[in-house]
């Protein structure tokens, strides 16, 4: 066998233990992902507590009668969502578990080679964004009229 | 699987095909059965060699160690990552389809191209960096670096890979994107931000900050229910998530 037949590719390449990024590759920091992770870790623990308490009560336990009428009456209700642990409710129920949800949506999307990452990014934290942002909305506006 | 005890008299004949790629006689790889003697104690990488001995010495294969420890003999069982060292043809019944492992070129039969493989694991800085006393060596007073038993237990599981690339067959963000620095890479990475006599944190961190870093990840797990040293790259990859948050947070603070 020749000397150059014996030299694979795999000799050409540089040592692992060369000091310094053999490959010359550009670190290109992700600054956005440690975001959209966070959101989606922060969702996911609301998806997983307060959602389904949530549905317990207002979705289950209130349609059946099994709490008393007033306990979600028009006045206390109002006066309850429209304060300060209103908005940390819309913030744990709505933002976060939207925020939560986008992540898994734009995930899936690339999983399935549906659209491109780039704009399925802005789409779904987009989307998620702007829905919180009217949840949250809706909740100041009823603080302040 | 059969309940009975395991023995080696427990003789039968199993069917096993094999994906064969020969691209010196044609393009396309095709499949090609052979049934083999087994007993209760034959592996996968005994029928190969069987197969390779006694019925077709065409194929082509890797193997070294018979004992899960050089990480050579990885290939798909049943469209599952194994090593066929430690694959029992006891736990398989009807037909047994070998193919090679998954998302990495094929080179020859059930020979793959691990070199991505090796380039993600360079990447990574796998080794102690920084490790070197502040003076120089002494022999009349030779000093080493000590570890207590609660940091070597810190890194120690991330420390079992051998390298057989079985969580990159298994890691479909790897298959979608072989930019993915993938689960081994990235395991390793952990390991020796994990120890404490390395200083190359920073350097790591810088990688697996990447897209093709951490964030590649999906989390779906399968890289450590294929892993065949139980070191659970899963846990690393998203372990790295959290220090690269960390890692972006205070480059955020200390621009």
């Amino acid at each position: 066998m020749s000397k150059q037949a014996m030299n694979k590719p795999a000799m050409n390449k540089p040592a692992m233990n060369k000091p310094d990024n053999p490959q010359g590759t550009t670190h290109k920091q992700a600054f956005d992902e440690p975001l959209w992770w966070g959101l989606f870790s922060a969702g996911g623990v609301c998806f997983a507590v307060f959602l389904p308490a949530v549905i317990l009560f207002v979705g289950v336990l209130l349609p059946l009668g099994l709490l008393p009428a007033e306990a979600l009456s028009y006045q206390r209700a109002s006066a309850w969502l429209f304060s300060v642990p209103g908005v940390l409710f819309a913030g744990a129920v709505v933002c976060l578990p939207l925020f939560h949800a986008a992540h898994r949506l734009r995930h899936g999307l690339f999983d399935i080679r549906v659209g491109s990452d780039t704009v399925n990014k802005k789409v779904m934290y987009g989307a998620a964004a702007l829905l919180s942002v009217l949840a949250l909305g809706v909740v100041l506006a009823g603080m302040l009229s | 699987m059969s309940g009975d005890k395991i023995g080696t008299d427990n003789l039968n004949t199993k069917l096993i095909s094999v994906k064969r790629y020969l691209p010196d006689r044609s393009t396309e790889p095709y499949w090609q059965s052979f049934e083999l003697p087994v007993d209760d104690s034959t592996s996968l990488l005994d029928a190969l060699n069987h197969i390779k001995e006694q019925l077709d010495s065409t194929l082509s294969y890797r193997w070294s160690c018979r004992m899960a420890i050089c990480g050579s003999c990885g290939v798909m069982v049943n469209g599952i990552p194994k090593l066929g060292c430690k694959t029992f043809l006891r736990d398989y019944d009807g037909e047994i389809r070998i193919e090679p492992l998954a998302h990495f070129p094929v080179q020859r039969d059930l020979v793959v191209d691990m070199e991505i493989f090796l380039e993600h694991l360079a990447a990574v800085k796998p080794y102690l960096i920084d490790d070197n006393p502040v003076k120089p060596f002494d022999p009349a007073a030779p000093q080493t670096y000590q570890q207590s038993p609660a940091q070597l237990a810190r890194y120690k599981q991330f420390a079992n890979c051998i390298n057989c690339g079985l969580c990159y067959s298994a890691c479909p963000q790897f298959g979608l994107n072989p930019e993915f620095r993938g689960p081994a890479a990235i395991a390793l990475a952990h390991r020796y931000n994990l120890d404490s006599r390395d200083h190359g944190k920073k350097q790591r961190m810088a990688e697996l900050n990447r897209h093709e870093g951490v964030w590649s990840c999906t989390f779906v797990g399968f890289c450590s229910k294929v892993c065949p040293k139980h070191v659970d790259p899963a846990a690393a990859v998203n372990q790295g998530k959290v220090e690269a948050a960390k890692h972006t947070l205070i480059a955020l603070f200390k621009g």
